[in-house]
């Protein structure tokens, strides 16, 4: 999947507030890569953008979202992007536990997703749905016969991926699906994910502000900052040597299970707002310890520092 | 963060609790923003003026002029005449006063009703809970003007006090199951326990945290319910249930539908229509004014 | 299914205690009565010559009980006449069983109220859709304001002014009375065209009374539903368009249900108005006439009768809603 040049700007009243910015990505097939940012860094409306399903007040104003068998999200007519919604992309929520429509049974609800998309044998899709429900380990035939209120939260967010991934879609993404969950469940849940990432030959994307998660499912690591990404390459290398000031900041506020608790060092500063986000220069310029007089004005762009890594920073590339 | 008293950490964020000041300044910000809310609180204090001030623009018998029996609109009679020659808009700005008067009361008494019962209800939960819920739904399912009418023959409550009283008494069932609900969430957020935990009388919660919490729909409420007494009052003189003391506009219609036959005979009209017209304009002063206080209280509508 | 009958059976029971209470009220109220009418009528019976054993059946037949017994005795009589629905007699209609009069004039309240209630619910709710999907554009706003405008005119104002209308200005549509004199009642084609035509205004006013309710509600649902996640979910998912506005219209609607009961109240309520403008024996009438001319027994059995009504549709819209919402009936 090929992102260029994608802009998201939400309208407020004080203006337009650009959520994401010059966002260029390549998302690698078959792989699982994860996209971690705090709140606000623009991480889940760049997955709704990939959908072409950002909500008012947001507004995509530029960019393409190449999606192999399908095209430009953002340029193909109506009914192509709703059918390559859920068939060819799916999307797990966060909010997963009121992604249901509380007055149908799920079994309905799945019929109603096959019939939308032109799916002739229901009743191999309800086996297929019966199945996937198994292999999260719920039973299947109670949850298909239930409302979404009489189940719990954890199985709500399996109801979702489900729904994700019903109607073999081969781009996976999961928008901070774990975070209501407690420890337990997420690790379930992400295991039963990898397990199925695998099995299908998926391309995931995990959205998170988790450190953990990533480190422990990704192969390749997009950090956000501001709207902007500010560092992208293998998870290993960006975790264990990250380049970018921001990256380093999370890695060392991480506090570790063995060791002296002090070693874990807490991020200076506030997480951008509205100023930040109009300022001329680096977004991460309030807080950057390393930062330079050029930063102030000057807005890095995400280059290539070696095969497989990108980083914008002045800092990193001015020395190369 | 600022030093925190036992008796604001349970208070609302939004700005306007910081100082009383600035709440005025907000509330005037909101109705300022649109024209229609400033219509409305216009019209609003122009009908407060008129009801204070009106009775004393006109001598206390309003002149009869058998010459201008249903006379048409014109500059000396702005709003026509009725059947004994008395200008009608005379008739208006004095009968403003009876009616402002009982509607005030009647607001008062059933937000005074309403939101102590649903406090009560809300707070002390049980058994208190299940009594005032069950005498609510009672007066919630008894059709009220039905009711009203009922409790005339026994008793004549012809007197503006009087007349807000018994509205208050029959119409202060939605804001009491309001009132209880908001209470109620109130106590699932942890904000009743909380104060009890830190020791505060149950007095005090009442009325310094959970009272300002549940002020928007006492607010809301107080103008919806002047409406709302204003249509029973005059209804209830329409109906000739109430024998009327004062001129107002119940009245007015009254006479002009059933003695001066203004159904079938266009020269009565303007009788008819000029309390209607008033009652209108009121209510549509209320509803844009409304606008602005359903802005001021509900954060979800600002700056989207 | 079971939950739904125990909740019926609960609300039954709940709806008889309330008859009996305002049963109770009303018997109260009269014996309240400044002037109580029966000693009056008791005596002015003594002075017509009765005897005190005459008098005190005449008065029991007319008003329910007995003058000079302790008043729990009084009560528990009166409680009994009611279980055999005997509710005394009529002092207007010279004798007639309130029951009857009660019974004769409830058809005319109940279709009126009731087409009305329907007329409104479902144009109001379709516009409510529409000004909700269209709140930006200049057709929802016109339909939002037309709503309110409506929504803040009185019922008793708009039937003055409509009825003003139709018999001045446009005199195409009947006034004054539930039918053509002229006709024999019956099931015959004449009568019931008649019949509906003259039905017309009163049910128009009935329906434009509670419409802008019913719009600024649905409107104000749709809104808030079109916020839930589940709906942006089901555009994730590619739901067809006409799926998703299924979900949308069944998720609104449901809030709506809890007013339909308040909003049939109000209109039994409204019924003194527009039965006394338009002139329709309907329960309304009753009362207020009963009212002017102290017939107090025909008063009570019509406010009695009312709020049975009232009492009635609310338990069906209960039994509608846990039928129409899944969350109640587990």
């Amino acid at each position: 999947m090929r992102v260029r040049g994608l802009n998201v700007v939400y309208a407020t009243s004080q203006g337009d507030l650009p959520a994401v910015r010059d966002v260029d990505l390549d998302i690698e097939a078959e792989k699982i890569t994860g996209i971690i940012g705090e709140s606000g860094s623009g991480k889940s409306t760049l997955v709704m953008a990939l959908l072409n399903s950002v909500g008012k007040p947001g507004k995509i104003v530029s960019g393409s979202v190449l999606v192999p068998g399908v095209g430009d999200m953002l340029a193909i007519d109506r009914e192509r992007q709703r059918k390559a919604r859920g068939k060819e992309l799916g999307l797990v929520f966060q909010a997963a536990q009121n992604s249901l429509n509380p007055l149908r049974r799920i079994g309905h609800q799945v019929l109603d997703l096959g019939r939308s998309h032109d799916v002739r044998d229901l009743r191999d899709l309800l086996r297929r749905a019966r199945d996937l429900l198994t292999r999260l380990g719920m039973d299947a035939d109670r949850v298909l016969t239930s409302y979404q209120h009489e189940l719990s939260g954890g199985m709500r967010q399996r109801v979702g991926i489900m729904f994700a991934l019903i109607l073999d879609a081969k781009i996976v993404i999961l928008d901070e699906a774990t975070t209501a969950l407690d420890m337990l469940s997420q690790a379930s849940v992400l295991e039963i994910v990898r397990n199925l990432h695998k099995e299908r030959g998926l391309t995931t994307i995990l959205v998170t502000h988790d450190m953990g998660v990533v480190a422990d499912m990704a192969d390749r690591v997009v950090v956000m900052y501001g709207g902007e990404i500010v560092e992208e390459g293998p998870s290993e290398l960006v975790l264990s040597q990250p380049a970018h000031p921001y990256t380093q900041g999370l890695v060392q506020a991480i506090p570790r299970i063995s060791g002296d608790i002090d070693r874990a060092v807490p991020l200076q500063g506030l997480p951008a707002d509205l100023k930040t986000y109009l300022e001329p220069g680096c977004p991460f310029y309030l807080r950057c310890p390393v930062a330079m007089p050029k930063c102030q004005t000057n807005r890095p762009k995400n280059v290539a520092v070696s095969a497989d890594r990108k980083v914008a920073c002045f800092k990193v590339t001015d020395h190369d | 963060m600022s030093m925190l008293s036992p008796k604001s950490i349970l208070r609302k964020q939004p700005s306007q609790s910081h100082n009383r000041q600035s709440f005025w300044t907000f509330a005037w910000r909101t109705i300022a923003r649109k024209p229609g809310r400033l219509i409305g609180f216009f019209i609003i204090l122009l009908y407060i003026f008129i009801g204070v001030f009106g009775p004393y623009m006109y001598p206390a018998q309003l002149p009869i002029n058998p010459n201008a029996i249903y006379a048409p609109i014109s500059w000396q009679y702005p709003l026509g005449a009725d059947f004994e020659g008395t200008s009608n808009l005379a008739l208006v700005i004095t009968g403003a006063r009876y009616v402002l008067f009982a509607a005030a009361m009647g607001a008062v008494f059933t937000v005074v009703f309403g939101t102590v019962l649903g406090l009560c209800a809300g707070y002390f939960i049980g058994w208190t809970d299940s009594v005032i819920m069950r005498i609510t739904d009672f007066i919630l399912t008894i059709p009220t003007f039905p009711l009203l009418v009922v409790l005339s023959t026994v008793w004549n409550f012809g007197q503006p006090i009087a007349m807000g009283f018994v509205l208050g008494i029959t119409g202060w069932g939605g804001l009491a199951r309001a009132v209880r609900s908001q209470t109620m969430s109130l106590r699932e957020r942890g904000f009743i326990e909380a104060a009890r935990g830190l020791g505060i009388s149950p007095l005090n919660i009442l009325f310094r945290e959970i009272l300002p919490n549940v002020g928007s729909y006492i607010a809301m409420n107080l103008l919806l319910s002047v409406t709302g007494s204003i249509y029973a009052e005059v209804g209830l003189f329409f109906l000739g249930v109430v024998p009327f003391q004062v001129n107002n506009w119940g009245v007015m219609l009254n006479l002009a539908v059933f003695s001066a036959g203004a159904m079938s005979s266009p020269q009565a009209l303007p009788y008819l229509l000029s309390p209607m017209l008033a009652i209108l304009i009121l209510t549509l002063g209320i509803v844009l004014f409304l606008d602005a206080l359903d802005e001021m209280f509900n954060p979800r509508l600002r700056g989207v | 299914m079971t939950i739904v009958m125990v909740r019926f059976a609960k609300r039954l029971v709940a709806g008889v205690i309330m008859i009996l209470v305002v049963a109770s009220f009303t018997f109260l109220l009269v014996r309240l009565m400044p002037g109580n009418p029966v000693q009056a009528k008791y005596s002015q019976l003594l002075l017509n010559g009765l005897t005190p054993t005459q008098a005190m059946d005449e008065v029991r037949v007319m008003y329910g009980f007995i003058p000079h017994q302790p008043l729990w005795l009084q009560y528990l009589h009166y409680l009994s006449q009611i279980l055999h629905l005997n509710l005394g007699q009529s002092i207007s209609y010279e004798g007639t069983p309130v029951m009857r009069i009660i019974l004769g004039a409830a058809p005319w309240t109940i279709i009126l109220v009731l087409t009305g209630t329907i007329a409104s619910f479902f144009v109001g709710v379709l516009a409510g859709v529409i000004a909700a999907v269209r709140r930006n554009s200049v057709t929802g706003n016109i339909i939002t304001i037309t709503g309110s405008v409506l929504h803040g005119i009185p019922l008793f104002v708009m039937a003055l002014f409509l009825a003003y209308i139709f018999t001045t200005i446009w005199t195409f549509l009947p006034f004054g009375a539930p039918y053509n004199a002229e006709l024999t009642p019956g099931f015959n084609g004449p009568f019931i065209a008649s019949l509906a035509k003259h039905a017309l205004l009163p049910v128009i006013t009935y329906a434009l009374s509670s419409y802008g309710g019913w719009l600024l509600t649905m409107k104000s649902s749709v809104i808030s539903v079109l916020g839930d996640d589940f709906i942006l979910a089901s555009e994730v998912r590619g739901l067809k368009t006409s799926t998703r506005i299924g979900y949308i219209a069944h998720n609104a609607i449901l809030p709506l249900f809890t007013i339909l009961a308040l909003s049939i109240g109000f209109m039994f309520g409204g019924s003194l108005f527009i039965e006394d403008i338009f002139d329709y024996p309907g329960l309304g009438n009753l009362l207020v006439n009963a009212i002017n001319s102290r017939d107090y027994p025909l008063m009570s059995g019509a406010f009695l009768l009312i709020t049975v009504a009232v009492i009635v549709s609310n338990i069906i819209t209960d039994f509608l809603y846990s039928v129409v919402d899944p969350r109640i009936r587990r």
